[in-house]
This record gives structure tokens, C-alpha cells and sequence, in this order.
């Protein structure tokens, strides 16, 4: 009788986890939209809005303590599906150019520490960096987010200069040039 | 048979199909699921709608803290995963989903606004943390994609399962409206 139980159980999961994946990737075998990388200038550049939340360990991160690094911003959640596609990429991207000035802070919208951690866990490589907790979507509505993925990177001044909407393969070497560009910029 | 006969009975033939589609449009069915995507490029913008079913919408509601009432008034409101993508538009481009239409049956309707749902689930009391992912799942309401941007979220036309529709997508670029067409579309049983 446990043994049948089990087993309907063992299904019943099965089957909820393979209807949250045809939600969360409704077009896998069809037509995933591919990863763009390219980075949209911001042309009159002005002040990053500001930044400030705790992390999965209950740390405080601010934007304002970055000043003099460049800073991408990314704004994500598991359910989202290109969110999670890129998600490796950029922690390739931190293993790149973290050693010369790039942060990373992923921002999560509105999910609990057990929900990211379940998804992040399965990635390769899982994520080095910081994920904040954005849990009212106040810093996303902050920064003027209208939907998700939504990236942006802070130049060493503190200035935004690059917006990305929808997924990306941040460590395409085009997007590693422009990165470097925008840091090497800032140092001379 | 005489000729105006003759193209009443082809007309009768794509009418019937159920593929009566613009020369841009593809569409594929998922093996593994059996769920249909329309796919269109136009003007340089590709638009893309992939049928959800009632049973994952209403799982993946569920798992996020929706009451099964409401999981289930989205779940069987005809949802689709909606992807707008700026490939080659001639400039970034600006699109309001209150101007799309959705043309069933002789009707002309708008897609169902993200507010409208939100000011449901305020309604019922949904907590926080389910109205938040339910508003970030969905397709921009508004947004702006330059070259290479793009979005993937839900859309819902309200329709009854089974029913055909025309989308009609608009985007402007640089104050010139353009639009992509996806036909015969079918929402999910």
C-alpha cells in the first residue's frame, strides 16, 4: 500500500514539475528565440537610480559602494525563461573580468531563498555573485523595469550606459569588448 | 462548373483548412506536447505565440501561491506565450499591448490587459508574492526594443478553448505604425 503510494506520489511530482516546465518553457522543441548579444547605448547617459538589498546570506549590497567599477545589473526570476538561459553566461562573464572590475549583481523579483537556490543549485556554473532579494519589485520599479530580463550596466562613474531588454550571452566576445571598452574608458 | 463557383469552393477549401495563413507565417506543433506556435516576421520584428494548456497554466499558478479559483479563471482564459523580438526594424521600436487586436468571429477585441488582472487578484486578495509573479509572467504592456531586444511573457485573448483568432501585433518606429498579422491561431483545449 506505502509502495503504491509512494509511486503515485513519485508521479503526481513528475507531472507537476513537467507542466512548470512547459510553462516556464512552453516552445523548447519548437522555436527557443535565441540569445541576442548586443547592448543598447543609453544615449544621454545619466545617474544609475539607486540600489540597495540584502543578498541571499541577509548582506546588504548597495550600488553606491561599486563606484569606480563597472556594474551590470540584471533583473531576473526563475520562472522567467530566457532569465534563466543567461543566467551561466553571466557567471562566465564574472569569472572573465571579475578580476578587472566587473560586478555582478543579479536582482531577483519577488521569490523566496528555497525557490532561487533550488534553481541556481542545478546550474553550470552556478552563480558566484550576488542575488538580491528585490521581494515588493520596489527596486525594479525603480529602475523603470517593464519586463524581464531587463540588464543594465553602470558605468565607473556611476552612470547607466548600456541597457539590455530580453535574454542575452553576456560573454559573447562582443559583449566582453564592450565591457572592457567601457572600463579601460573609464581608467584612462 | 463556372468560374465564380470555382473560387467560392477554393475559398470554402482555405476556410476549412485551418491554415489559412499570410505567406510569413509558419507554424509548428511541440512533439513532445502537441502544443502549436505561430510564428510571423514582419517589418523586421518576428512574433511568435505559443499555445499554454489549461493544466500547466493552472500548475504553474498554483506553485506560486494562486487559490485554485483564480488559477484556474487564467488557466482557461486562452494564454499564450507571446515573444516580440526587434531583429531589423528600421529604429527602436515602441509597442502598447492596447493596441494589438485579437479578431474572433466577426469581433475585434483587445488582448486582456495586465491591470485588469492585477485589479482581479487585488480583488480576491491574492498575496503579494502571487500578484507579483503573475504581473512579471506576463507579456509588457508596454515596451521598447531596440535592435536585437526583445520579450517573452503570457498574453490571454479571454477566448474559449478552441477558438480561432487573428492577432494583430503593432509596434511604431519613430511615430510610423507598423503591424505583424498571425492567423487562424487556436487556443489551447
Amino acid at each position: 500500500m506505502s509502495f503504491v503510494r509512494a509511486k503515485a506520489g513519485i508521479t503526481c511530482s513528475l507531472a507537476a514539475l513537467l507542466l512548470t516546465c512547459w510553462v516556464v518553457s512552453p516552445c523548447r522543441a519548437v522555436d527557443i528565440p535565441p540569445l541576442t548579444h548586443g547592448l543598447t547605448p543609453i544615449v544621454e547617459p545619466r545617474p544609475a537610480p539607486t540600489l540597495r538589498l540584502t543578498d541571499m546570506d541577509g548582506r546588504v549590497h548597495d550600488l553606491a559602494d561599486h563606484k569606480g567599477k563597472l556594474v551590470v545589473v540584471n533583473f531576473w526570476a526563475t520562472w522567467c525563461p530566457p532569465c534563466r538561459r543567461e543566467m551561466p553566461s553571466l557567471e562566465r562573464l564574472r569569472q572573465r573580468l571579475e578580476s578587472q572590475g566587473v560586478v555582478i549583481l543579479a536582482v531577483d523579483v519577488g521569490e523566496d531563498i528555497d525557490t532561487i537556490f533550488a534553481f541556481t543549485g542545478q546550474l553550470e556554473p552556478s552563480p558566484n555573485f550576488p542575488i538580491l532579494l528585490d521581494r515588493d519589485s520596489g527596486a525594479m520599479q525603480g529602475w523603470k523595469v517593464k519586463g524581464l530580463p531587463s540588464t543594465f550596466v553602470v558605468a565607473p562613474d556611476g552612470a547607466l550606459a548600456f541597457r539590455a531588454v530580453g535574454g542575452r550571452e553576456f560573454d559573447h566576445p562582443q559583449l566582453i569588448d564592450e565591457f572592457l571598452k567601457l572600463s579601460t574608458k573609464a581608467e584612462k | 462548373m463556372n468560374f465564380r463557383l470555382l473560387a467560392m469552393l477554393v475559398a470554402i477549401v482555405v476556410l476549412l483548412s485551418g491554415h489559412a495563413t499570410s505567406a510569413d507565417q509558419s507554424q509548428r506543433i511541440d512533439p513532445e506536447t502537441g502544443a502549436v506556435s505561430w510564428e510571423t516576421h514582419a517589418q523586421g520584428v518576428t512574433l511568435l505565440l505559443s499555445q499554454i494548456p489549461p493544466d500547466p497554466v493552472r500548475a504553474f499558478y498554483l506553485n506560486r501561491g494562486f487559490p485554485s479559483e483564480a488559477a484556474e479563471l487564467y488557466a482557461t482564459a486562452c494564454v499564450f506565450m507571446t515573444v516580440l523580438r526587434n531583429d531589423a526594424a528600421p529604429g527602436e521600436l515602441s509597442s502598447r499591448l492596447a493596441d494589438w487586436s485579437v479578431h474572433n468571429a466577426g469581433r475585434l477585441q483587445s488582448p486582456q490587459s495586465v491591470e485588469a488582472w492585477m485589479a482581479r487578484w487585488q480583488a480576491l486578495g491574492l498575496s503579494e508574492a502571487a500578484r507579483i509573479a503573475f504581473r512579471w509572467a506576463q507579456f509588457p504592456p508596454e515596451q521598447e526594443y531596440s535592435l536585437g531586444e526583445w520579450n517573452q511573457g503570457m498574453l490571454t485573448t479571454g477566448l474559449p478553448p478552441d477558438s480561432h483568432f487573428d492577432l494583430i501585433a503593432r509596434w511604431s518606429v519613430a511615430g510610423k505604425t507598423y503591424e505583424g498579422r498571425l492567423e487562424n491561431v487556436v487556443c489551447a483545449r
